[in-house]
């Protein structure tokens, strides 16, 4: 009974769920990462994407709910057969449409293998010296929000 | 899911800071081809009663002369 109310809730109610479910069966989960610059996957048949979203960490398959999640600084991780790549997103938004394709839109991404360990330790001392000691609050505010992107990427790649 | 940065900037100049900490901290390689990134902008003028004012630049956020 709760599963039927969900899926009324995430799709129109005219259609079930079902539908949807056969269709995706068929096709799989379907990616479209992008950043304004550069197409990382168009359309390309994966597993599984995990995103690091701001109402939390999700694992996106085929037939997912339908939903347009905002994404936080984190990583993406794209599931293929055996492999995965991750990757670290600055922001931007996922969309899950109900025919198992997935949109994610970012300003931008790269492999986690392309940051540098010593220049995110030395930004974020820099940062955190602006957070607390900056000439304006604009400037301590903007020197806050580098703090947590540089945290999130400080620990993406040291999971590595 | 606390949106700190609310009163003071708006969600374009959140992400656009957020896009700028994370090219400067890639690779030396990759860092000089991001980079260049950060400085694009536009030109405008802002035109009144038919004729065209003067062109700005505006560089990153700020726009300059």
């Amino acid at each position: 009974m709760n599963f039927l109310a969900r899926s009324v809730r995430a799709v129109r109610p005219v259609r079930l769920v079902r539908s949807y479910a056969t269709e995706a069966a068929a096709t799989g989960l379907r990616l479209t990462f992008a950043v304004p610059h550069q197409t990382i996957y168009k359309d390309a048949s994966v597993a599984q994407v995990n995103i690091a979203a701001v109402s939390g960490d999700m694992g996106i398959l085929a037939s997912h709910v339908p939903s347009i999640e905002q994404l936080r600084p984190g990583v993406i991780e794209v599931l293929e057969g055996a492999s995965s790549k991750k990757f670290f997103v600055s922001g931007g938004f996922a969309t899950m449409n109900p025919d198992s394709s997935l949109n994610i839109n970012a300003i931008e991404a790269f492999p986690v293998e392309d940051f540098s360990a010593e220049t995110i330790r030395h930004n974020l001392a820099e940062a955190q010296r602006i957070a607390t000691s900056g000439a304006t609050e604009e400037e301590k505010l903007a020197a806050k929000i580098e703090v947590e992107v540089l945290e999130s990427l400080q620990a993406a790649v040291n999971a590595k | 899911m606390s949106h700190f940065w609310k009163p003071t900037f708006t969600y374009l100049q959140y992400a656009q800071i957020c896009a700028r900490t994370v090219r400067n901290s890639l690779k030396e390689e990759a860092r000089v081809v991001a980079v260049r990134r950060d400085e694009q902008g536009l030109k405008f003028a802002k035109w009144e009663a038919g004729k065209q004012g003067d062109l700005k630049n505006t560089v990153g956020n700020r726009t300059v002369a």
